[in-house]
């Protein structure tokens, strides 16, 4: 009973903590511009996240190393230092694009000017990081982030086209600007398998000193978590599509976002969907600064988590803290914050395969995993999405260009 | 681990495990004996930012722009092998975990850091 519960507990903070800025700009753009046509692309995203999840789990459970120890140990030094740069430079933007995105979810709060409110967001994440437990932060950002919910009640409460929402889970392009739809595609899969979410559940898996008898928690938080993570994002897209699409309105703001759950649902459902935004983003750009923190760590071989105090792991509390700072100096310039959300997503796609391939090489050494090994359906899958993201991975640059960043 | 050990997949930028069980770098490369005559093996550890200019092009980059000094571990000190490579001797005894030293002045100081 009390691992059932415990498992509950793991899963809950699971779908929380899969909505992040990325999901929230990507998802309602693609409902507002396509309606329900670009479902798919969720459903291949999620596939993803749980594959390579799940993987990275287990071996961080069996072998006790994290993504970043399989970079470097699978690709060498030079390749795998190049991955580093790479993945801290998305990293980096990453954080940047979710501390825009508490600012924005704060304005709406309160009419503070958005500076004000940048240097309050990220004063309040380096106090919740440095007080509160892993486990804590975990979980206080993935429930609290639940409220998002309120968009699965709103898109039911505006009486969507249950026909039209089916047949958008069958891959078909219904378009003029098929450059613009390819570029959605890339988005939706690249904002559902952000890199940073693999780094910070493999090193997650240690933090929470996972053993062998935890793969079954590791399993179900990966894929009931992340589905039920896919649902927001169907939500999400389904709010927009009722409200947006027939008035051909592109939603560019946050508060626009909020209206899938204010028109239906009222003053309320407004007020839910802020603090489930506020959450939803809060606990990414934690779990973002953790990641560029364990990535460097990891590949230097210097001590690490949350689960050590600062003074046993100074070197990683300065990196988490130099994350912070420089995510801030980003945002600070007055860069708009959903176009940095939409090219974090951009590059993350791009530097996805680095940490997917040695993953999948690492999951299937046997010397290292044993009998945990990855089996023919982890295979199967992994190979299956690693093919996909490849693709996705070529195509996202030129998209980017041809398709004029997704505005045709 | 049991049977035949690959250095380069098995070893080599694997994680270092001082004997309390705390990280302390990763095999930046391996110094080998004897590989003209008689049988080669791995004389020791190499760890530190001089011993990547034996890391190919990037490597020597690297090397070129970071700071620091090599510490030698001799293979005689690793206690096991597992996913990483366990040390038998706390990281200060080899003068690795030096860098840790540094930063811990810059956090101790804050409430709460854990000293």
């Amino acid at each position: 009973m009390k691992k059932i519960f415990e498992i509950a507990l793991g899963i809950l903070a699971a779908i929380g903590g899969f909505v992040d800025i990325g999901d929230i700009v990507f998802n309602v753009a693609a409902g507002a511009m396509f309606q329900y046509q670009l479902l798919w692309a969720v459903v291949i995203g999620v596939g993803a996240i749980i594959t390579y999840s799940e993987m990275c789990g287990r071996v961080a459970v069996v072998s006790q190393r994290a993504a970043f120890d399989a970079v470097r140990e699978r690709l060498g030094f030079g390749i795998g230092l190049l991955a580093l740069v790479a993945g801290q430079l998305v990293n980096l933007l990453t954080l940047a694009a979710e501390i825009g995105g508490i600012a924005l979810a704060l304005q709406l709060l309160a009419g503070l000017p958005f500076r004000v409110l940048l240097v309050l967001a990220v004063v309040a994440l380096g106090v919740v990081i440095w007080v509160l437990p892993f486990e804590w932060i975990e979980r206080v950002f993935g429930y609290v982030g639940l409220t998002l919910l309120v968009f699965a009640v709103g898109a039911i409460k505006l009486h969507p086209d249950w026909g039209g929402v089916a047949s958008g889970f069958v891959p078909h392009a219904d378009t003029s600007d098929l450059a613009v739809y390819l570029f959605f595609v890339v988005g939706l899969i690249g904002a559902a398998t952000v890199p940073y979410e693999v780094y910070f559940y493999s090193s997650g898996a240690i933090e929470e000193r996972w053993t062998p008898k935890d793969l079954g928690t590791n399993k179900a938080n990966a894929i009931i978590g992340y589905s039920l993570g896919g649902l927001l994002s169907f939500a999400l897209m389904i709010t927009a599509a009722e409200l947006f699409y027939p008035r051909a309105i592109s939603p560019e703001t946050l508060g626009s976002v909020a209206l899938g759950a204010n028109v239906p649902l009222g003053e309320i459902g407004l007020l839910l969907a802020i603090i489930g935004i506020l959450f939803a983003v809060g606990g990414a750009a934690i779990d973002t600064a953790f990641s560029g923190a364990y990535n460097v760590a990891q590949f230097f071989g210097w001590e690490w988590g949350k689960y050590r105090t600062a003074v046993e792991a100074p070197r990683f509390t300065l990196a988490w803290m130099v994350m912070l700072v420089l995510g801030f100096l980003i945002i600070v310039t007055g860069v708009d914050p959903i176009q940095v959300t939409e090219y974090s997503v951009i590059f993350s796609v791009v530097a996805l395969p680095a940490t997917y391939i040695p993953i999948l090489l690492v999951a299937n050494d046997r010397a290292y995993m044993g009998a945990y090994g990855n089996g023919r359906v982890a295979n199967v899958f992994g190979i299956f999405y690693l093919v996909v993201i490849l693709v996705v991975a070529v195509a996202a640059i030129p998209l980017m260009i041809v398709s004029n960043m997704g505005q045709g | 681990m049991s049977g035949p050990v690959d250095l380069a997949l098995g070893i080599l930028d694997h994680q270092l495990l001082d004997g309390e069980g705390r990280r302390c770098g990763n095999v930046d490369d391996l110094e080998l004996g004897d590989v003209r005559e008689g049988a080669p093996h791995v004389e020791a550890i190499l760890v530190g930012a001089p011993a990547w200019r034996g890391r190919g092009l990037i490597g020597r980059l690297a090397a070129a722009l970071a700071r620091g000094r090599t510490v030698r571990v001799p293979w005689s000190e690793v206690e096991k092998l597992d996913s990483g490579v366990r040390l038998k001797n706390p990281a200060r005894e080899y003068g690795l975990g030096g860098g840790d030293e540094r930063a811990r002045k810059l956090v101790a100081w804050i409430p709460g850091a854990g000293e």
